[in-house]
């Protein structure tokens, strides 16, 4: 057994949160002593202006967007508690030609965008200081079992397998820190390509974020600018399901 | 009502969220409801529900948003039920 990854402090982040809606309860959901423990008033009234979504589904919304901003923070303040009513959403557009809803939040001194997709299954949320998500990748699928070590095991073959196809190398492997969040190493040790990973239910998910110079060396960079451009999975960006 | 009895009792309320149930013989005031019972965050707001049924009181949401560990979730209870 390795010893845990010393916390460092990160120069970007990401964070994202996955629901899987059969294992929510819809009418406990709805009741107000359970979503006024993840949802304050004024975003109540952000739902009533927004329309067109089951007030669960909302609830489990706000709640994957909050989840979301906890784990980009946490990665930078690991002595934070996750804590709902402590981020305050304060913007919800609906989906676009681009089919996210897309979210604003200030939590401490950080302006954060997130990306969610709800289908009649699930509620995936991205979240990023780059309202762009020029260099966050994103993606999620389905697994058979929904047991802590089948999820756990999941969505690490999962990331790693699209890293490496995205970094165009085998050697990547994913450790926990001492303060919990998923690191992403090489054997040299940490790479600077944070890492976030979801789980509920039957569906698992992940997110990572490219540096602006990617850690390889100069004679593969042309390859990797490729790879970045063109992933083997299209659906590995911003959509990705399967 | 005792910490100990508090804590026989809470082992039902984390029973249903709780995977692997024989992790619940050995808690303690120090187990972390996620990260050692392997509790789904998503599940955290379930227990403080179920907790103030069980207890027929209200916890507040200063005392809920301390909730990491067991014995936090003892402090909330024993703090409404004295």
């Amino acid at each position: 057994m390795s010893a845990p990854i010393p916390h460092q402090q990160p120069i970007a982040s990401t964070g994202n949160d996955i629901v899987d809606l059969s294992a929510t309860d819809p009418q406990r959901t709805s009741s107000y002593r359970f979503y006024s423990r993840i949802i304050s008033g004024e975003e109540k009234t952000l739902y009533d202006q927004l329309g067109g979504l089951p007030f669960d589904n909302y609830v489990w919304l706000l709640w994957s967007i909050k989840e979301s901003v906890y784990k980009y923070t946490s990665r930078t303040d690991t002595a934070l508690v996750f804590a709902p009513l402590t981020i305050p959403v304060l913007h919800l557009d609906p989906p676009s030609g681009d089919g996210f809803y897309k979210s604003m939040v200030i939590y401490g001194s950080e302006m954060l965008y997130s990306r969610s997709i709800i289908t009649n299954r699930l509620i995936v949320t991205v979240v990023s200081n780059d309202e762009n998500f020029d260099r966050t990748w994103w993606g999620f699928r389905p697994i058979d079992e929904a047991g802590y070590a089948d999820q756990s095991a999941e969505v690490r073959t999962f990331a790693l397998g699209k890293l490496h196809s995205a970094l165009l190398r085998t050697d990547l492997r994913i450790e926990k820190s001492a303060a919990g969040y998923p690191v992403l190493l090489d054997g040299k040790g940490p790479l600077d390509i944070p890492l976030s990973l979801a789980h509920h239910g039957h569906f698992i998910a992940y997110s990572y974020r490219l540096p602006p110079d990617p850690p390889v060396p100069s004679s593969r960079s042309a390859i990797l600018k490729l790879a970045v451009l063109f992933p083997n999975n299209s659906l590995n960006r911003k959509s990705a399901a399967n | 009502m005792d910490r100990r009895t508090i804590l026989e009792e809470l082992k039902k309320v984390l029973y249903p969220y709780t995977e692997n149930k024989e992790l619940l013989q050995n808690i303690d005031d120090h187990t972390n409801l996620v990260k050692d019972l392997k509790i789904n965050s998503a599940n955290l707001v379930d227990i403080i529900i179920d907790a103030e049924a069980k207890y027929n009181i209200e916890i507040d949401f200063d005392s809920a948003e301390k909730i990491i560990t067991v014995g936090n979730c003892i402090d909330a209870i024993a703090e409404k039920i004295k």
